[in-house]
């Protein structure tokens, strides 16, 4: 009978002793209601954690959780007005003027050092989000609100330069509340590299206690928080090297959540597995399109050869099978936008008048405008031009190349030749910055209102910043200001942005190929779970882990 | 043997110099911007602005080279453009990740290519031979990240045997402070370190093989099989030095490859190195830390090669007498 030598009978044991401690978690004694512990699995990575001067969504994600904006969005993500919006630092607030707002704000409140928010903060975070050198990104988003005075130690005054509707939302959305007491100092050169801004002290339900780079954030709970005691006890983003990874290390069982399943397959994987996982559909906030560039490539004062008709851009988009695209790409997880506008926008309306998909009309009004096949060699021409353009997008998205072939597909069949220009990301910001395109494939990530995304993409003050197609027009501008600055009801507002949405999509600057339907998975023992579609962690302080579901990962001590 | 290592430090750091200034000059030609953000949408203008204005990257290159060198110099990397830290301090936590991961397979790959080489030449012509030749050519032929995949899909996410990625249970163990914190992470690093390891692992057995029947050929071998030495010790103890210096000259070789694979490797892996960091400066355009990550690339390549110079020395006395 065959016998193990001393030597390899130790290693042998070895190994399994180290497979058996490598396998045993350490049981802990957390018992009740505030043990939960939850990993989020995600894409990205915060670069700073000071909210001034980074707006990448887990930034926001992370520092929602340490910070706190005066008041916040409630479910509803009304904008207008103050209505259904829900108090966070801000205990009341009260309108002095048509353009002066009071907040009063929470005496419970406390910094994580045991110091009182104040006043003072407030007008100080008013004073970093608005200095040139710090150059925050959400510096113009203020441009309304004229000053931020103290009136006393809990009472803060902003005075507007104008009446509208959104001044309570401008007021309270951007900014989350800094310490003073610990920012003070820092040259307003190097805020972004300020030690602060890895390791934050905060006034929200949750304290910092670990960034390790490229790996993990580790926030714990503040279980003193004057606005309840998160049920949470930890909160850990994983981070991954892009989405897709973060979804398989979720169906994997190595995150307990992720904030968007990204394809209709991941949907289908974790969402098969009902026992241990959850899904939540929301709204999402970004809508992509292949926008037509009506300058010349490199030279914003000549019309573009092709795209400066407006005839002709029309006869594209009703080339073009929206529906056929997005299900190919999404399923059911976007719709087909009826406008530049996620569906987070509240002016979202399928009422809206928009061009057809009519291939028939398309090829007749290319005929009429002189473009057709005399070669004979499938694509049209006219003087000896064929009808042919370049589409740029970036190698980083893999819903825009996939896009970016299916529409070179449909134009082909319409006999028009056009060539991807697939670049990585650096290279096409690069490029449609300085209008070096033809058309491009581009998404945009939309705050809740229309009322800046819509004039910064789509109108005159975006030349040179995020209009870079350079479409304008007057009578669609004058109603996008009108429909801005309408203080009378909302259902008006929302009448006079349909009608200026109409405007544009008569003039064809761009196709609007899908606006995002997102699906969250989060583990199966998480009860509570609400997901406010703007920011979809901003409420998990709210989330909890019955006592009966807690794990032994939850329990543990450390 | 002073002179020489003179010379070798100083073609070394001539060596360094050069990829250091190639590389800052490909990635400031490079088409591209630093204006983009990790999330992948563009930052607004005036904060691109701010940020070209206070990374001086409108100045001539020449400038800004000779100003990048004089901070180098100074023992100053930079500060990173995308991550707004001290481009040393955001080295100096991905570099111990990266080089326990390439020097776990390092001695994968040289313990398990010794091992197979050994064996297949023991049996020459034989079955053992012929089939483990022809596996080592089939995994010596992936690339290293479609290896990773396959046992990411395999090992991981269909046999649950391994964790997806990561460098550690992030509940459990987030400080390496204890035994089974250690097993956790040595369960961990298994899969990249297989993946980087095997591939390698493939090419020394080749290697090992060759140099050890070229060796057993030879007249001193003769003679101790003719003393009546056992055939094992023939090959273990009398063969096998000879049949080393070969693989001194790969470990030379290796070095480079598996710092180079580990960047797909950290990347399928999602283990947070060197190799990541650089993918995702290069994507962003972040010069400080590409240009850092060339250079302490450069300089682990060269201290590898010395350290096989070195190790020639010890293994042939021959070449420690030339040397100097």
């Amino acid at each position: 009978m065959p016998t193990m030598r001393p030597t390899r009978r130790l290693t042998a044991a070895a190994l399994a002793g180290l497979l058996l401690v490598a396998g045993c978690a350490r049981k802990g004694g957390c018992t009740g209601d505030y043990c939960g512990t939850l990993v989020i699995a995600t894409g990205g990575e915060p670069d700073v954690l000071l909210p001034a001067v980074s707006d990448r969504a887990i930034t926001r994600d992370v520092t929602d959780q340490l910070f706190l904006k005066l008041a916040d969005l409630g479910l509803s993500g009304n904008t207008v007005g103050d209505e259904d919006f829900q108090p966070l630092l801000a205990e009341r607030w009260e309108w002095d003027t048509p353009t002066t707002l009071v907040f009063h704000l929470d005496p419970r409140a406390r910094w994580e050092d045991g110091r009182a928010v104040t006043a003072a903060d407030v007008a100080f975070t008013y004073d970093i989000y608005t200095d040139s050198l710090v150059s925050s990104p959400f510096r113009s988003a203020l441009r309304h609100i004229a000053a931020v005075t103290t009136r006393d130690s809990l009472t803060v005054v902003f005075r507007f330069r104008q009446r509208y509707p959104e001044m309570f939302f401008d007021a309270v959305y951007h900014m989350r509340i800094l310490p003073s007491h610990l920012l003070r100092e820092v040259p307003r050169s190097q805020w972004r590299s300020a030690a602060f801004g890895r390791a934050p002290v905060g006034d929200g339900p949750y304290r910092f206690v670990a960034w390790r780079a490229g790996e993990s954030l580790e926030l714990s709970a503040d279980s003193t928080f004057f606005l309840g005691r998160p049920h949470l006890r930890r909160l850990i983003w994983r981070f991954t090297p892009d989405q897709q990874v973060a979804v398989t290390q979720l169906i994997a069982g190595d995150a307990d959540a992720v904030e968007v399943l990204v394809t209709p397959d991941n949907v289908q994987r974790a969402c098969a597995d009902a026992a241990r996982l959850s899904c939540y559909p929301y709204k999402g906030s970004a809508y992509g399109y292949l926008g037509f560039n009506l300058a010349a490539p490199g030279d914003s004062t000549k019309p573009h050869p092709l795209f400066g008709d407006r005839e002709l851009r029309r006869a594209l988009f009703m080339t073009v099978d929206r529906g056929a695209l997005l299900h190919n790409v999404f399923g059911d997880l976007a719709k087909v936008p009826p406008g530049p506008m996620s569906q987070l926008y509240w002016i979202w309306d399928p009422e809206t008048r928009e061009l057809p998909h009519d291939s028939a009309r398309a090829a007749r009004t290319l005929t009429r405008l002189g473009w057709t096949d005399s070669d004979g060699d499938g694509i049209r021409d006219r003087d000896a031009h064929p009808l042919a353009f370049r589409l740029l997008v970036p190698t980083t998205s893999a819903v825009r190349r996939q896009y970016a072939r299916l529409l070179q597909e449909q134009f082909r069949t319409m006999g028009i030749d056009v060539q991807l220009d697939e670049v990585d990301f650096s290279v096409f910001n690069e490029r449609v910055r300085g209008g070096r395109f033809d058309a491009l494939i581009n998404t945009w990530n939309t705050d809740p209102t229309p009322s800046s995304g819509i004039s910064q993409s789509w109108t005159r003050a975006g030349f040179g910043r995020s209009n870079y197609g350079r479409y304008e027009n007057p009578a669609f501008e004058r109603l996008v200001d009108r429909a801005v600055a309408s203080v009378a009801s909302r259902a008006e507002a929302k009448r006079t942005w349909r009608a200026a949405i109409e405007i544009l999509n008569q003039d064809a600057p761009a196709i609007f190929l899908f606006a995002t339907e997102n699906v969250a998975a989060v583990h199966k023992r998480v009860a509570d779970v609400r997901i406010r579609p703007d920011a979809w962690s901003a409420l998990v302080r709210t989330w909890r882990i019955p006592a009966d579901r807690l794990t032994d990962r939850d329990r543990v001590e450390r | 043997m002073a002179a020489w290592l003179v010379r070798r430090l100083a073609a070394s750091i001539a060596i360094v110099w050069a990829v250091v200034t190639l590389t800052f000059v490909i990635v400031h030609l490079a088409h591209g911007s630093p204006c983009g953000q990790g999330d992948g949408r563009p930052v607004s203008p005036e904060t691109c602005a701010a940020l070209i204005r206070r990374f001086a990257l409108d100045r001539p290159i020449g400038t800004q080279y000779v100003k990048y060198l004089g901070a180098l110099l100074r023992g100053d990397l930079g500060e990173s453009l995308a991550l707004h830290r001290p481009v040393a301090d955001a080295l100096a936590e991905a570099l111990p990740n990266t080089l326990t991961l390439a020097l776990t397979a390092l001695i994968l790959d040289f313990a398990l290519g010794v091992a197979l080489g050994i064996y297949q030449a023991a049996r020459e012509r034989r079955f053992g031979d012929i089939a483990l030749g022809n596996a080592a050519l089939f995994v010596n032929s992936m690339p290293t990240f479609w290896l990773g995949l396959v046992l990411l899909l395999l090992l991981a996410q269909w046999l649950r045997l391994f964790p997806v990625g990561g460098l550690r249970d992030l509940v459990l163990c987030p400080r390496l402070d204890s035994l089974p914190c250690l097993a956790d992470f040595a369960w961990h690093l298994t899969l990249p370190a297989l993946t980087l390891g095997l591939v390698g692992a493939a090419g020394t057995a080749r290697y090992q093989r060759a140099a050890l029947l070229e060796v057993v050929r030879q007249d001193f071998v003769r003679t101790a099989r003719a003393k009546g030495l056992p055939e094992r010790r023939v090959l273990l103890v009398h063969a096998l030095r000879n049949a080393l210096l070969p693989l001194i000259t790969l470990f030379g070789l290796t070095f480079p490859f598996l710092l180079t694979g580990a960047v797909l490797v950290e990347t399928v892996f999602a283990w947070p190195g060197m190799g990541r960091l650089a993918v995702t400066a290069i994507l962003q355009r972040d010069y400080p830390v590409v240009t850092a990550a060339a250079l302490i690339a450069s300089v682990m390549v060269v201290l590898g090669n010395l350290l096989a110079d070195a190790l020639y020395g010890v293994a042939d006395p021959r070449i420690r007498v030339r040397a100097t």
